[in-house]
């Protein structure tokens, strides 16, 4: 186990540097460069070309690529563009943030979409089942935008229960952490509701459609013929093994945790990294767009790799020594 | 083996989520963290919208919008939202009035003979927030540290224009020759030229020369970029990036007659889906919703909202490129205008008349320097536009397309995807245009390529890279069209006139215009250079648009316009009810 954990930590450095070469190889082409969002209409040529200049614009494409894997291997990311202060400390403004939404969505998600999902599995063909796939197959349609747009108009304009925009409420920042806790609640139960319902959706399927398959195989028929009672057979035995598809499903959603969802973060005027990475596009923030795919890329290899040992720790038959 | 235990302890708390949630209504911690106030909604809602309601009587103005970076700097910010929060705690020398005239902030001013020299009196009692007084050493640095070598902001051309700038932004002189500080309250600003203009590089806030102190490096400048501290009304209280700003009054604001009736102000990331719904509940005050009817409708049907168009200050245009056929011929140029249903344009973009005109002249009609009369509106006219081509040597051909030396007038439109105006005005094109015989080719593309493929290319590239291409161009106040648009001499790689056209008259008359500075000499001569223009259209306005600007009624002596925005009524707002 040890060996192949080290082994596969030490196959992520060239693919690590695969993804930042293409990256980077992919900016270069882009057209624009971060200046161009610093015009004004009275800059001059000259000016715009000094400012282009003092933000290491015009260096060759191989000469900035190796300076800033030199710098990232110290753990400088260089300066956000548009924030004036470093990619780091961008980074850290949202990712909180962005991460509480994700995996209180996550765990929702889970909550409600794992349990249906063996409910329905083992009532196949029966109401539960028919009433649940549709609400499944609603809710892996339904855009979040749409959705999003729907709950607002319900939940607090129509009815104002809700707060339309915001994560938390700042004339209440001197308040107890308690208050504070309630009011961040509050704001969240809206966005985690779009998040939340959509992966459910995706996780009962999964479930679903795993657990059938398991459910009809000899090692439970034989499990039931031992006498077994049926919640045992189910949930100690059967879901086990179904749940490989699951640690799949959530090993790619770990990279998600952080890359943040654009969709909600718009519609609810969250503070979150998806609209962060996106406007960093739009605006060719180079230092801040290298900085959030390099973390990205890494959470991905990891989460990969946790998903991969947590097969083994399900299912006894994988091994990796 | 510890890895192992790990795993199983993941897997087991994976498991352990699942069955819990699976026996209804047993306690689900987790679950209920989250969502607690959602299952209590019922009782506890009404209450935090109490505690809110107060809130907002507590005199603070709920300003909404995005696109805050959070670059509280005046000399380093570079969009207009951070520039309202730079307005705030700061204060610059020169402010705008209603008309557009600039008028006294911290200091009166006096302008030599010749027109070069400007010398500013600071008022009486200037002080920062800190406590310290606001001197002409203060000011001194502010315009020095822009002309620093280091500075790596943008704002140099407020301060290229002045002696000896050259000397002291290359190194080559420790002292900048064209800032003297005369005593504690006087300083003069000399410039190389006598430009009218000049007077708008002194609306930008003054920094305190203690506080901003960087010496050697710049670096410790810009750690206080989130830390400001000016001499203006307001404090900031607290930033979170992408939600909100909230500033509170200076109560010891140097100003003592003109302390800030509010507490306070906060802004708040409220995007665009949304901005409507949250300023009908209330939840914000003032708000810029896009332009457009529907928004208008809705607005207008608010009981507690008044919406408020004013003409902004600028305009869209259409650039063609005019070094190489077809449109090297004017003619040519004026069919393309003419066979473009602007008017059709403004009804299907905006959906009213009432928010956007048809452009004519390059400067803003609210400026004392637009023409009444004299120019040509380019109504929509297809036999004109066919008369025009055929005189230019364009001939129509059996397929439909004319042609001219065996070339077909094709036509490369560059749009870009960011906003929907451009592609409005294009689509309407491939219709009207194909009649006329023009092969038109539209390329969709994200706004930076376009700004790469015209004014940030090298002059020889363009032409190979567009016939036509649309933009979005805000005015200072002063018409002056020097660098801009219209002036030849900006048309190298990065300046802004991509069409190639030079006329020495147009030429004669930008410099002179920034010259005089005799204010009815100066209307004739911008309406001479309007006319021009209007002919030869190497850049045609498309149109003049209103900005869209929401308040609630609760919100006293709070009067917007094309030159004042919230930010300039801070003193005398009051917030009833």
């Amino acid at each position: 186990m040890r060996t192949y954990i080290i082994r596969r930590l030490a196959q992520m450095v060239p693919v690590f540097l695969g993804i930042m070469l293409i990256l980077f190889l992919l900016l270069q082409l882009a057209p624009g460069g971060p200046t161009g969002m610093l015009m004004d209409p009275r800059m001059s040529a000259e000016q715009k070309q000094e400012l282009a200049e003092k933000y290491g614009e015009n260096k060759p494409f191989y000469e900035k690529f190796i300076s800033w894997m030199a710098d990232a291997a110290k753990g400088n990311f260089g300066n956000s563009i548009t924030h004036k202060k470093p990619v780091v400390e961008v980074i850290k403004d949202f990712i909180g943030n962005t991460f509480l939404l994700a995996i209180v969505s996550l765990l929702v998600g889970l909550f409600i979409g794992v349990p249906i999902g063996i409910v329905s599995a083992t009532k196949q063909y029966s109401a539960v089942d028919y009433g649940t796939t549709i609400f499944s197959l609603i809710g892996v349609s339904l855009p979040a935008f749409f959705f999003g747009l729907l709950l607002l108009k319900i939940f607090a304009v129509e009815l104002p229960w809700f707060p339309i925009f915001g994560l938390t409420n700042p004339l209440l920042r001197k308040a107890d952490w308690i208050v504070r806790a309630i009011d961040k609640a509050h704001h969240l139960v809206l966005p985690v509701t779009v998040l939340g319902l959509t992966q459910a959706a995706s996780f009962m399927r999964y479930t679903r459609s795993s657990m059938l398959e398991v459910i009809r195989q000899d090692y439970v028929r034989t499990a039931r013929a031992k006498g077994l009672r049926d919640k045992v057979v189910i949930y100690k035995h059967a879901f086990r093994n179904a749940m490989i598809p699951i640690i799949t499903l959530l090993g790619f959603s770990i990279p998600g945790l952080i890359s943040g969802a654009l969709m909600t973060e718009t519609i609810f005027s969250l503070p979150g990294l998806g609209k962060i990475s996106v406007e960093a596009v739009g605006q060719r923030n180079y230092p801040l767009i290298l900085g959030i795919n390099a973390m990205l890329s890494i959470v991905t290899l990891l989460s990969a790799l946790i998903a991969d040992l947590l097969y083994a720790t399900a299912d006894p038959r994988i091994r990796y020594d | 083996m510890t890895t192992k235990k790990i795993l199983m302890l993941l897997l087991a708390l994976v498991m352990i989520f699942s069955l819990v949630a699976c026996g209804p209504g047993k306690d689900d911690p987790q679950k209920t963290d989250p969502s607690a106030p959602a299952a209590t909604g019922d009782s506890t809602e009404p209450d935090s919208a109490q505690t809110e309601a107060p809130k907002a009587k507590d005199n603070i103005l709920k300003i909404g919008g995005s696109g805050y970076d959070g670059v509280f700097n005046p000399i380093m910010s570079s969009n207009v939202y951070d520039a309202y929060v730079c307005d705030l705690i700061f204060e610059a020398l020169v402010q705008l009035d209603k008309e557009g005239n600039y008028i006294p902030m911290l200091a009166t001013w006096e302008v030599s003979e010749d027109k070069k020299t400007y010398t500013f009196t600071l008022k009486d009692g200037i002080k920062f927030s800190d406590g310290t007084p606001l001197t002409a050493e203060d000011v001194a640095f502010t315009y020095r540290t822009i002309a620093d070598p280091k500075y790596d902001g943008p704002r140099a051309y407020a301060v290229d224009g002045m002696v000896g700038y050259d000397e002291y932004h290359k190194g080559t002189s420790a002292e900048f020759a064209g800032i003297e500080v005369k005593d504690e309250k006087t300083i003069a600003f000399t410039f190389k030229e006598a430009v009218v203009s000049n007077i708008e590089n002194f609306g930008y806030g003054i920094l305190s020369k203690e506080y901003y102190a960087f010496g050697d490096n710049f670096d410790t400048f810009k750690e206080l970029i989130g830390k400001p501290m000016g001499s203006g009304p307001m404090l900031l209280e607290d930033f979170a990036p992408k939600q909100h700003i909230l500033l509170e009054t200076n109560k010891e604001y140097w100003d003592t007659a003109r302390v800030p009736k509010i507490d306070g102000v906060l802004i708040s990331e409220v995007t665009e889906e949304t901005i409507l719904a949250a300023l009908e509940s209330g939840q914000i005050d003032h708000a810029q919703p896009q332009t457009n009817k529907d928004n208008l409708d809705k607005i207008n049907e608010m009981p507690n909202v008044t919406a408020v168009p004013f003409l902004g200050n600028g305009y869209t245009f259409m650039c063609f490129e005019t070094t190489t056929p077809p449109f090297d011929q004017k003619e040519v140029r004026q069919a393309m205008l003419y066979a473009l249903n602007r008017k059709e344009f403004i009804k299907a973009e905006y959906k009213s008349e009432e928010l956007a005109s048809v452009g004519m002249a390059p400067l803003s009609p609210t400026s004392w320097a637009f023409p009444d009369e004299g120019l040509n509106p380019y109504d929509f006219d297809l036999n004109k536009a066919n008369e025009l081509l055929d005189k230019a040597g364009w001939e129509m051909k059996e397929d439909g397309f004319r042609y001219k030396d065996g070339e077909k007038l094709t036509v490369r439109w560059l749009v870009y995807t960011e906003s929907t105006w451009t592609q409005t005005l294009s689509g309407l094109a491939a219709d009207t245009w194909k009649q006329i015989g023009v092969d038109l080719i539209i390329d969709l593309m994200d706004f930076n390529t376009v700004a790469e493929k015209t004014m940030d290319a090298d002059p020889a590239e363009r032409p190979k890279n567009f016939d036509v291409y649309t933009m979005g161009f805000s005015l200072s106040v002063d018409p002056d069209l020097k660098g801009a648009l219209f002036d030849a001499d900006a048309g190298e790689k990065g300046g802004f006139n991509a069409s190639g056209f030079r006329d020495e008259h147009v030429q004669e008359l930008i410099a002179k215009g920034r010259t005089t500075f005799d204010q009815a000499e100066r209307v004739k001569i911008y309406a001479e250079l309007a006319k021009i223009l209007n002919d030869e259209v190497a850049t045609a306005i498309v149109a003049y648009r209103y900005e869209l600007w929401a308040v609630n009624n609760r919100v006293k002596n709070l009067d917007v316009s094309t030159y004042l925005k919230w930010t300039a009524f801070i003193h005398d707002i009051e917030l009833t009810d």
